[in-house]
C-alpha cells in the first residue's frame, strides 16, 4: 500500500532551508514567483480547459433538465413542471448549438496545433489532450442523444398509441355494421320466403281471376241472351195479353 | 474511498488487482479513481524508468493509460521537451541517476507540477537532494505530492508474479550460485530480493508466515525477510501493515503461508519440454511480460510456395481481457488447436448472422435508421450493430490466436517437440522407456542440439544412479557428433554430487502420458492445424517437486523432504528459531517463491493443483523468469568455470 511522504518531503525542504541558512545561501524567490505568474492567457492550455468548462456547462444543463425532458405526459396533469413540447425542441436546438461550437472550437485547437512548430512531444500531447476532450464531448452527446432517443420513442409510441384506439374504434363500427347487415340479410330472406309464398297465392288468385272473367263473360253473354230471351218473351207475352186482350174485347163486341 | 476501494478488492485478494488498483490511483494523482465516466478529463503526463515501465505495461495497456488521461509516457532517462502547463507523474526506482535526473528537471521548470512515486522506499538523504533542488530551481511549491509505492515487483498474472525484468541478471541463477561469488555480492543480492518481497507484502498487506530449506540461499532470504518485517510491525508509527492501509489483507482471517524454495531443489522442469499452451510459447517463441513477439512469415508452410516472404515483426500481447487465452493458457496443445477453430466458426456463424439481418432489414451500411421501428427484428438489429465492435475484438483475438499457434505449431513439428515431451516425461516418472536415448540424441532430425542438451541433463538429473563412465562416454560423443555445448553438464555434475550428499532427491511422482493415437482427431476435422505426426498426448496430472512441497507445507503434512523446514512468524515478539509451526490448520492462502528462477511449467503445476483444492488460493514468484535456452545458457556460463 503506498504511502504519502509529502509531508516528510516538506520537512526535508525545511531542513534544507535552515541549512542553507545557516550555511548563508539564500535564494532569490520573489522575481520567479512573478514570471511565471504571467502566461500566456491565450495559450494552448487554457483554452482547452475553457472548451471542457463549456462541455461541462452544457452537460449539466441536460442533466439538470432531464428528469422534466424525459417525463411522460403523466395523469397528473397538474404537474408544474412539465415540459411542453417546445420546451423540448428549444432544448434539443440550444444543445445542438453547443455541441457544433464546441466541436468547432476543438477542430479549430487542432489546426492551429497543427501549424505551430513546437516539438513532437507537445505535439503529441496537445493531440491526445484533444482527443480527450473529444471523448468528453462525445460523452455528453451520448447523454443528449439518449434522452432525444427516449423522447423520440415516446412521442412514437403516443402515435402509436394513438394510432391503436383509432383502429380499435373502427373496428367496433365495423362490427356493429357487421352485426346490422347480417340482421338486414336475415330479413331479406324472410321476406323473399313470403314474398315466394305470396306468388304463389297470386297464381292462384289470378287462375281463378281468369276463370271468374270467363264465367262473367259468359255470363254477360247468357244474360245478353236472357234479355234477348227475356225481351222476345216479353214480346210474346206482350202479344198474347194485347192478343188476349182484343180477343175479349172482340168477343165482348161480338156478344153485344 | 479507501473502504469503498478495500471492499472491492476482498472479494478476490489478488495481488494483481491490488496494483492494479495502486497503479490506478497513483495515475489519478493519488486519489481514488471516479466510477463516473462522464467525469471531465484530466490530462497528465507520465514519466517512468525501465523498472516502472515493466511493471505498467503488463497492466495497463497504452489505451487504458489514455483513457484515465495519460496524453505522454515518457522514460525518464529521454530528451523531454518543456510542457509547462501539464501535471507530471512520475514512478521510478529511488536511483541515483534518477534522482539526478528529477533534480534537472526541477531546474529546468518542465511542467507545472510534479507527484513523486517512487517504486520502493526512497531514502532520507535522497529526499533532501531533491528538496534542495526544488528549493534551488524554486519549485517546492509545484512537486504536489511524493509517495512510497512499495510496487517493487512485476505481476504478470492474477497469481503470478516476478521481482524485474530489467537487470535479471543480477539476481539470476547464475549470479546466486557462481563458485566465485563474493559475501558482498551475495549480500547485495539478498537485498534486492527481499525488497521486492516486502514491497510485495506490503501491497498485499498481509505478513504472511514463512517456511524455508536449509542451508541455500532461500533460507538467507527468509532471514533476512523475517527480520525486515518484524522492524517493520515494530515500528507502530511508521508500520505499513495497520490501520487503513491494509486493503486486501484486512478481510482475510488468516494469514497466508509463504513458501520459500530454491532453484537447486528442482533442476529438471526448467529444461522440461512442455506441451501447455502459455509455456509452449515462453518456450519457442520471444515472450516476456505477456508480451510475443514474432516474424511475420515465420514458419512458412512449404505449399505457400518458393518466394521468401518479406518478415515483419509483429508484437501481440496477452492480457487478462483476452478471455480465450485466460481458458486456454494452460490446456495442451491438441485442444487449443481445436478450440482456435471452434472460435473461428463461431465467429463465421455470428457474422453471417449479422449480415443476415442487414440484409433481411434491407439496410446495408446504415444502423441507426433503424431506432424508429419497434419491431422485434429492430432489437435483433441493433444488439447485432453494438455487438459489432465485440465481433471486430473477437476476430482479432482469433487472428492473434491463429498466427501464435501456427507458429508453436511448426516448431513442434520441425523439433518433434511432442517425442521430447513424451520421453521426458517417462524419465521423470521412471516408467520404461520405449525407445532409448542414445537414438534420439542421434537423430539428426529430432529438435535442435540445445532439444537434445536439455534431454540428456534430464536424464541426468533424474537418473536414480549415475550412468557407467563409458555409457557417459558414449552419450557425449554423440552429444558432440550432434553440435552439442557440453559444459552445462560439467555444472550439473557438481549440483547432482552437492544435492546428494543434502537431502533425498527429487521425486518427479507418478506421472503418466498416454499417447492418443498417432494420428489426432484434429487432422480428420479438416482444420487449419494440421498435426498429421503429431502425437495427441495426454497429460496425467501428477505434482512436480515445488506443488508437493508446498503441499505438504499448507495441509501441514509430515514427509521427511519439509519436516526439517524452518518456520518464522514476523508477528511474533520473540524471534523465532524453532521449526515448530505453532499454526495446526491448513492454510488457505498460499504464496510459493522461487530463488533463482522459475518457469511456467512450475506456475501451470500449481495453478492445476489449485484447481483440484476448493477454496485455497495460491500464488507464484520467481526472481526471475526464464525458458529453457536462457536456463541452458546460464549453466553453460556455470559449468565453463
Amino acid at each position: 500500500m503506498a504511502v504519502d511522504i509529502t509531508l516528510l518531503f516538506k520537512a526535508s525542504v525545511k531542513t534544507v532551508k535552515t541549512r542553507n541558512k545557516a550555511i548563508g545561501i539564500g535564494f532569490d524567490s520573489t522575481k520567479d514567483e512573478i514570471f511565471k505568474r504571467s502566461r500566456p492567457k491565450s495559450g494552448f492550455s487554457p483554452r482547452a480547459k475553457e472548451v471542457i468548462t463549456n462541455i461541462t456547462k452544457l452537460k449539466d444543463f441536460l442533466l439538470q433538465h432531464r428528469k422534466d425532458y424525459v417525463s411522460a405526459g403523466s395523469l397528473i396533469s397538474s404537474d408544474l413542471s412539465r415540459m411542453t413540447d417546445n420546451d423540448r425542441d428549444q432544448i434539443d436546438q440550444d444543445a445542438q448549438i453547443f455541441m457544433r461550437t464546441c466541436s468547432e472550437a476543438i477542430k479549430q485547437l487542432r489546426n492551429e496545433a497543427e501549424k505551430q512548430v513546437i516539438s513532437a512531444q507537445i505535439k503529441e500531447h496537445r493531440g491526445a489532450v484533444l482527443d480527450l476532450i473529444e471523448t468528453y464531448l462525445k460523452g455528453v452527446c451520448k447523454l443528449y442523444s439518449e434522452q432525444r432517443a427516449i423522447r423520440v420513442k415516446r412521442m412514437f409510441e403516443q402515435e402509436n398509441q394513438r394510432l391503436i384506439s383509432e383502429m380499435n374504434s373502427l373496428v367496433d363500427e365495423v362490427r356493429q355494421i357487421e352485426g346490422k347487415v347480417v340482421e338486414i340479410s336475415r330479413l331479406q330472406e324472410i321476406f323473399a320466403e313470403k314474398v315466394l309464398q305470396q306468388e304463389a297465392e297470386i297464381d292462384n288468385i289470378h287462375q281463378l281471376v281468369v276463370g271468374a272473367t270467363e264465367n262473367v263473360k259468359e255470363g254477360n253473354e247468357d244474360i245478353r241472351e236472357a234479355i234477348k230471351n227475356n225481351a222476345g218473351f216479353r214480346v210474346w207475352i206482350l202479344f198474347f195479353l194485347v192478343m188476349c186482350s182484343f180477343s175479349l174485347l172482340f168477343l165482348d163486341w161480338y156478344d153485344s | 474511498p479507501v473502504v469503498l476501494s478495500a471492499i472491492s478488492a476482498a472479494s478476490s485478494t489478488t495481488v494483481e488487482i491490488a496494483t492494479d488498483i495502486a497503479l490506478k490511483r497513483m495515475l489519478n494523482f493519488n486519489a481514488p479513481p471516479l466510477k463516473n465516466t462522464a467525469a471531465e478529463p484530466v490530462w497528465k503526463v507520465l514519466i517512468y524508468d525501465r523498472f516502472g515501465q515493466d511493471i505498467i505495461s503488463p497492466l495497463l495497456s497504452v489505451k487504458e493509460l489514455r483513457d484515465m488521461g495519460i496524453t505522454l509516457h515518457l522514460l525518464l532517462h529521454s530528451d523531454r521537451d518543456p510542457i509547462p502547463d501539464v501535471p507530471a507523474i512520475y514512478f521510478v526506482m529511488p536511483t541515483e541517476e534518477n534522482i539526478d535526473r528529477i533534480c534537472q528537471d526541477l531546474r529546468n521548470q518542465l511542467y507545472e507540477s510534479y507527484y513523486l512515486n517512487f517504486i520502493s522506499a526512497i531514502s532520507r538523504s535522497k529526499l533532501e537532494d531533491i528538496a534542495s533542488a526544488a528549493l534551488a530551481a524554486n519549485a517546492v511549491t509545484q512537486v504536489t505530492k511524493v509517495f512510497d509505492q512499495y510496487l517493487n515487483f512485476i505481476t504478470l498474472e492474477d497469481d503470478m508474479f516476478i521481482l524485474c525484468h530489467q537487470n535479471k541478471e543480477l539476481i539470476s541463477y547464475h549470479a546466486i550460485n557462481r563458485a566465485d561469488i563474493q559475501d558482498t555480492d551475495m549480500e547485495a543480492i539478498m537485498d534486492t530480493i527481499v525488497d521486492s518481497l516486502f514491497c510485495f507484502f506490503v501491497t498485499l498487506g498481509a505478513v504472511p508466515i514463512i517456511r524455508c530449506p536449509r542451508g541455500n540461499a532461500a533460507e538467507m532470504v527468509a532471514v533476512k525477510l523475517d527480520k525486515k518485517l518484524r522492524e517493520n510491525l515494530r515500528d507502530a508509527r511508521n508500520s505499513l501493515f495497520t490501520g487503513d492501509s491494509m486493503t486486501a489483507g484486512q478481510f482475510s482471517f488468516q494469514r497466508p503461508l509463504f513458501v520459500l524454495v530454491d532453484r537447486n531443489v528442482d533442476m529438471a522442469t526448467p529444461l522440461h519440454h512442455t506441451w501447455t499452451y502459455q509455456a509452449l510459447i515462453h518456450d519457442v517463441l520471444d515472450f516476456h511480460l505477456n508480451r510475443v513477439v514474432m516474424e511475420e512469415g515465420m514458419g512458412a508452410e512449404p505449399s505457400a510456395g518458393a518466394r521468401p516472404k518479406k518478415k515483419s515483426r509483429k508484437t501481440y500481447d496477452l492480457t487478462a481481457a483476452d478471455k480465450f487465452w485466460q481458458k486456454h493458457k494452460g490446456s495442451p496443445f491438441p485442444e487449443v488447436a481445436e478450440s482456435v477453430q471452434e472460435e473461428l466458426d463461431t465467429y463465421r456463424a455470428q457474422e453471417d448472422e449479422v449480415k443476415r439481418l442487414k440484409s433481411i432489414m434491407g439496410l446495408e451500411g446504415e444502423d441507426e435508421g433503424a431506432i424508429s421501428m419497434l419491431s422485434d427484428n429492430t432489437a435483433k438489429l441493433t444488439s447485432a450493430v453494438s455487438s459489432l465492435p465485440e465481433l471486430l475484438e473477437k476476430k482479432r483475438l482469433i487472428d492473434l490466436h491463429t498466427n501464435v499457434a501456427t507458429a508453436v505449431l511448426d516448431h513442434i513439428k520441425s523439433r518433434k517437440l511432442d517425442v521430447y515431451f513424451e520421453f521426458e516425461e517417462k524419465l521423470m516418472s521412471k516408467s520404461t522407456l520405449d525407445k532409448s536415448l542414445l537414438d534420439i540424441i542421434s537423430d539428426p532430425d529430432a529438435g535442435t542440439p540445445e532439444d537434445k542438451m536439455r534431454l540428456f541433463l534430464i536424464y541426468y538429473i533424474t537418473a536414480q544412479q549415475a550412468p557407467s563412465e563409458s555409457d557417459l562416454e558414449q552419450y557425449k560423443k554423440a552429444l558432440l557428433d550432434a553440435v552439442c555445448d557440453l559444459s552445462p553438464l560439467n555444472y550439473i555434475k557438481q549440483w547432482k554430487a552437492f544435492t546428494k550428499m543434502a537431502a533425498t532427491p527429487a521425486n518427479y511422482g507418478n506421472s503418466g502420458v498416454k499417447p492418443m493415437g498417432l494420428f489426432s482427431r484434429v487432422m480428420n476435422t479438416g482444420s487449419q492445424f494440421v498435426m498429421e505426426g503429431v502425437k495427441n498426448l495426454v497429460l496425467k496430472q501428477h505434482n512436480l517437486p515445488v506443488t508437493r512441497i508446498l503441499d505438504n507445507l499448507m495441509e501441514m503434512k509430515s514427509h521427511p523432504e519439509t519436516d526439517d523446514y524452518r518456520y518464522f512468524d514476523p508477528k511474533m515478539l520473540r524471534g523465532s528459531e524453532s521449526s515448530i509451526p505453532r499454526n495446526k490448520n491448513p492454510f488457505q492462502e498460499a504464496i510459493v517463491f522461487v530463488v533463482g528462477g522459475g518457469n511456467y511449467i512450475e506456475y501451470q503445476n500449481l495453478v492445476d493443483y489449485t484447481k483440484s483444492k476448493q477454496g485455497k488460493k495460491i500464488v507464484y514468484g520467481c526472481s526471475e523468469l526464464f525458458n529453457a535456452s536462457q536456463f541452458i545458457k546460464q549453466l553453460s556460463q556455470l559449468g565453463q568455470k
